[in-house]
Order: C-alpha cells, then structure tokens, then sequence
C-alpha cells in the first residue's frame, strides 16, 4: 500500500514532461501558474533530451534542451515530481480537477545528491541501460546519463542485491532505502495532457530480423550512438564492435503499413534518417549510406533543401520496398528489395542496418480520466475535436493537449503545440475568475 | 522510521528479499568482468580477439566491454590496420575499483 500524503493545490496539472509539457509548464508558470508537472521517468526532457542533432539546422540537441529543461527545473512556480504517474483524473465541475499521482520510490534524496557517481562506481551489478536503448550496461546505482534532470541518482531495486556498497560510498548520506511508494491528492483547475509518444518496436516485423542480427539497429539506438553521451568509444556495430562503412536506413518501419497496425505516416523519420545520414558521413568519412524509401516527406521549413544537401554530399537514395534481411557469416546483412522505379528485386549487402521506426500513440493517458472521456482519434492520438480553430482543445473542456500526443510531429511543432495549449489553458483559467 | 542513515539497505533486506536472479546476474557479470579483464592484462585486444579467447559469442562481449569502458576499467586503443576493428587495453592496470 503507498502511504497517502498530503492533498496538494495548483492551477495546471501538465502530465508529461517532454518538451511538449516543458513548454507548456514554462509558459503558465511565466504567467503566474502555479504548475505541477508529472514525469514517470527518472528525469524529464523526454525523447528530445537524448537526441545527437536536430533537423534541419544541425543544432545540437542538448545545447536546446538543456537551458531549457534548467529553465522548467529551477522555475519558482513549477514544482516537478519524477518517477510519478496520475493514477486517475476526475472533473468535479468547471475550472475544479482532482487527480491521483502515485510517486515511485527513487531511494535517494535528491536536494542533497550532488551528482558525484561515487555510489555508481561503488554498486557491483551491471544491467542493460534503458536510456542508451539496450547497447551498454548501467549500474544498478545510477544517474540516467549526464544532462538528466535532476542530475541525481537512482536505485534500480529490481536489480539492486541490497549489498549496501553505494550507501558506503555515498559522502552525503542522501540514499535511503526505507522510501516507500508515495500516493497524493492534487487539485488544479485545469490539465495539461502532454505524454509524447511511442517507438514503434520493430520485433513486430520478424523479417527485418531485429533482435536475432545485432547489426541491424533501431534509428533510436543511432541516435544514441550519434550523442555525445553515447554508448560506445564511437561508432560501432553492436554484433561485433567493427566500424562500419557501409550503413543501409530502412524507411518506414512501422509507419504506413496496415500490415502492423498503424497505416499512418510518422512524418519525421524521413527527416532524422536524412539528418543521422549526414552526421554519419561527419563521424565516417570512408562510409556510405544509402536510404530505402517509398516517398520522401520533406514538407517543413529548409527540409527539402536539407534533403538536396544530403544528396549532395552523397548519400544514396534508393527508391525501393525492403522485403527481407538476412544475415552473412560475417555479420554483414542482405536486403532483398524491390527497386520501384523497375520493378524489378534486386539484393544489396551492407554492414549495418538501421531501422527508422515510427511513432505510435501512447494511448494509456486516456484509461486515466475517470468520470469523463478523453476521445482519441482513429489513430489513437489525443482526439482534436476542434483541430482547426482550437488544437489543443480535447473532448473535455479544461483539459489540452500538447506536442506529439496529440499526433507525430517534430521539435518546433512540439514546441508550437505545447504553447498553444498554454495559451489555451490560459485563457480556460482567466474565464474562471471573469 | 527506525533504520540508521547510511546504513538503510539492511532495513529493506529485512523486508524485501533480494531475488536469486539478481545475485545470479551480479555472478555472471563479475565472472565476465574477471576474465575479460584477465585477458587485456596479456594484451590489447580487438572484440573480435577476445571473443576466440574467451569463447564467448562477439555480441556479448562488445555488449561487456562496452559496459567495462563505461565504468572506468578499460579504455579504447588503436585501430587494427584494416581500419575496423579497436584495440581495448585495461586501464590503471586492470585495478578493480569495486
Ligand atoms: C530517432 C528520432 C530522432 C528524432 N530527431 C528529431 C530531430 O532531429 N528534429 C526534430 O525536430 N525532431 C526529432 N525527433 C522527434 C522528437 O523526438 C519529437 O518531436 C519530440 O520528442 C516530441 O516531444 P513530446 O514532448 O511531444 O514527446 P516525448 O518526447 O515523447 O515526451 C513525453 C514525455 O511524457 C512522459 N510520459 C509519458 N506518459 C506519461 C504518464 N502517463 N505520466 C507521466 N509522464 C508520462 C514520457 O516519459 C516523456 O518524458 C526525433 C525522434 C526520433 C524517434
Ligand atoms: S516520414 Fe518518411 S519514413 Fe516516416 S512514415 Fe512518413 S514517409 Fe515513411
């Protein structure tokens, strides 16, 4: 049983600290809100926060993220709860919402860790680390990467053999095992909804053959590798630790394709594979890359032409339906593909696979809300009942939606889309006290 | 709460039993630790290297080694002469720090 704690009051409950709900967070408090952001992972900034470089400016992704995600952390009028869902929402009546969060145990103190890593280094177990997708291990002990936010550390008691090592070594005593599952009341007035979205898992397309041939990556684990805080020395394939130079993206994994489930397009993987191909040829001058597409998306601003650059510095784009992989003895794959412009199957050998995934919704948000509805789309997104004159309107009034859970969408519309629904909520709120 | 500062895992070791898996997989992982180490101590190796001299499949032990240069105990090397594959050496003379 979580122990219950006080009943808390603000005026924004925003749900999901991406950039999306950062944003968001950050207007209304600017206004005077008093913001109550809920993230259920150990630090906030979401997907954007472990990206290498954002398309189409090349701007490095951490150097945006974080001064912001600094911004929403150190903002007097946004308090910040890690590790912490909303259990259930209820609508009492207009401008009156109450919500349940449940708050994970994180087993350190996080004012008082000061981010040294001495309990990392001390904790003898080594997991898989979720935050590099699968590529490395971690510390059972341990601070998620180093820009996180807090920069503090957790204890993964899963996997913790409770020897006492990190605790030891822990010079100001902040690691405390007796916490316990914390459970609050919180009442707002109105509710953010900015929860993102979801990798599409390329397990769910056996003939690719990710997770049996290590050298075929998803775009997400790329990205990793393409970070600063990346997992390896430097690029590598996770099979066998070779450089590799000859790197194949397979577009659409996931996306347009009824076969799996979700016959819509991600709209921004044609747009990161084309950016990750052009890091790469910085990081791997010999390499080359060739991208498989059915039709490229380029529809933002300095996207084409950011497209034509990459074709410029000449990486190939094949025109071509990838049917199936299959792995040689030395660890290098064969795609079977159909050359559309043709017609005609062909097979072409590289060393390294990276399968662009897709962006599928994070439907859980809506089992949330109790006495009221939170519609979806045919898609599953947030619903967007009145998505022209009002996009962060939902089918319950007073509640928004934010960023890339309402449907797949970059940073800057993210970003947008987290500023109109503040703007939204703002404008619900000055209602209430009219 | 009754437990001592500094010393609160032995209160939740009284409530919380650690499961066999888990102290399964710190063995496995300090075994793996010892003798890829083991290894470096006799020369640089590539991933491919020491995989024939441990007889243990390459994936795994890029996955360990990757995980050993995180935490401080190994560092990267030259590249072979083809320009694929790195050396690895252990770092500070493999001195365990854990
Ligand atoms: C490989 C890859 C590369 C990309 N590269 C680029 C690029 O170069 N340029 C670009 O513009 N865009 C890029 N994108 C897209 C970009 O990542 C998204 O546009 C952006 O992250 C969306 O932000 P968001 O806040 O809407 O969602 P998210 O980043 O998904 O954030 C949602 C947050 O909500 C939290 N959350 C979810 N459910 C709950 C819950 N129930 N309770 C509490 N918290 C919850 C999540 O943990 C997360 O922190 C890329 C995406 C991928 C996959
Ligand atoms: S953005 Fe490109 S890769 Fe992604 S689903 Fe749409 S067309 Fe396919």
């Amino acid at each position: 049983m979580p122990e219950q704690k006080e009943t808390l009051e603000y005026d924004v409950l925003v749900v999901g600290g991406g950039i999306a709900g950062g944003e968001s967070a950050l207007n209304l408090a600017n206004i005077g809100y008093k913001v109550l952001l809920l993230e259920k992972e150990l630090t906030i900034g979401g997907k954007m926060i472990l990206l290498s470089k954002v398309f189409p400016t090349l701007d490095c992704a951490a150097c945006i993220t974080t001064p912001k995600v600094s911004e929403i952390s150190r903002h007097p009028n946004i308090t910040i709860f890690t590790s912490t869902v909303a259990k259930k929402i209820n609508k009492i009546a207009e401008h009156r919402f109450e919500a349940v969060i449940l708050k994970k145990p994180r087993y350190v103190n996080v004012p008082d860790c000061t981010g040294c890593q001495l309990c990392e280094e001390a904790c003898p177990v080594s997991v898989t680390d979720q935050y590099q997708y699968g590529l490395v291990g971690r510390k059972a002990a341990y601070i998620p990467f180093s820009i996180a936010s807090p920069r503090a550390a957790a204890i993964d008691i899963d996997n913790c053999t409770l020897c006492g090592a990190c605790e030891r070594a822990c010079p100001t005593k902040c690691i405390d095992f007796t916490q316990t599952e914390e459970e609050y009341l919180v009442k707002v007035k109105s509710v953010v909804v900015a929860t993102g979205f979801n990798l599409f898992d390329p397990l769910k397309i056996p003939r690719y053959g990710f997770g049996k041939f290590k050298n075929v990556i998803t775009s997400m684990q790329m990205e990793r590798q393409l970070a600063p805080t990346r997992p390896f020395n430097t690029i590598l394939r996770p099979g066998d630790g070779k450089m590799p130079d000859n790197i194949a993206y397979v577009l659409c994994t996931g996306s347009r394709d009824k076969t799996v489930g979700n016959p819509i397009c991600s709209q921004i993987c044609c747009m990161y594979s084309i950016k990750q191909a052009q890091l790469l040829m910085g990081a791997l001058p010999m390499a080359d890359i060739t991208i498989y597409y059915l039709h490229i998306r380029a529809f933002g601003k300095g996207f084409n032409e950011f497209y034509a650059q990459a074709q410029d510095m000449g990486v190939e784009f094949v025109k071509g339906k990838v049917g199936k992989i299959t792995e040689n003895e030395d660890g290098n794959l064969i795609l079977r593909y159909e050359d559309i412009e043709s017609g005609v199957v062909k097979e072409a050998e590289h060393d390294m696979v990276v399968l662009s995934v897709g962006v599928l919704p994070n439907m859980e948000i809506s089992e949330t809300f109790e006495n009221k509805n939170l519609e979806l789309d045919p898609f599953n997104f947030v619903g967007q009942p009145d998505i022209l004159a009002s996009p962060a309107k939902t089918s319950i009034e007073g509640v928004f939606v934010a960023g890339t859970a309402s449907g797949p969408m970059d940073i800057p519309d993210s970003i947008l889309s987290g500023g109109a629904a503040s703007a939204e909520t703002t404008s619900y709120l000055r209602r209430a006290s009219l | 709460m009754e437990a001592e500062k500094g010393k609160t895992h032995k209160y939740l070791r009284e409530r919380r039993p650690v499961p066999k898996e888990v102290t399964e997989q710190l063995k496995v992982f300090t075994k793996t630790k010892k003798s890829i180490l083991n290894a470096l101590k006799e020369g640089d190796k590539t991933i491919p290297q020491l995989s024939e001299v441990l007889n243990m499949p390459k994936e795994e032990v890029m996955f360990q080694l990757m995980s050993l240069l995180k935490y401080g105990f190994v560092e990267t090397g030259e590249i072979d002469d083809m320009d694929e594959y790195f050396y690895y050496k252990v770092k500070d003379n493999g001195k365990d720090k854990s």
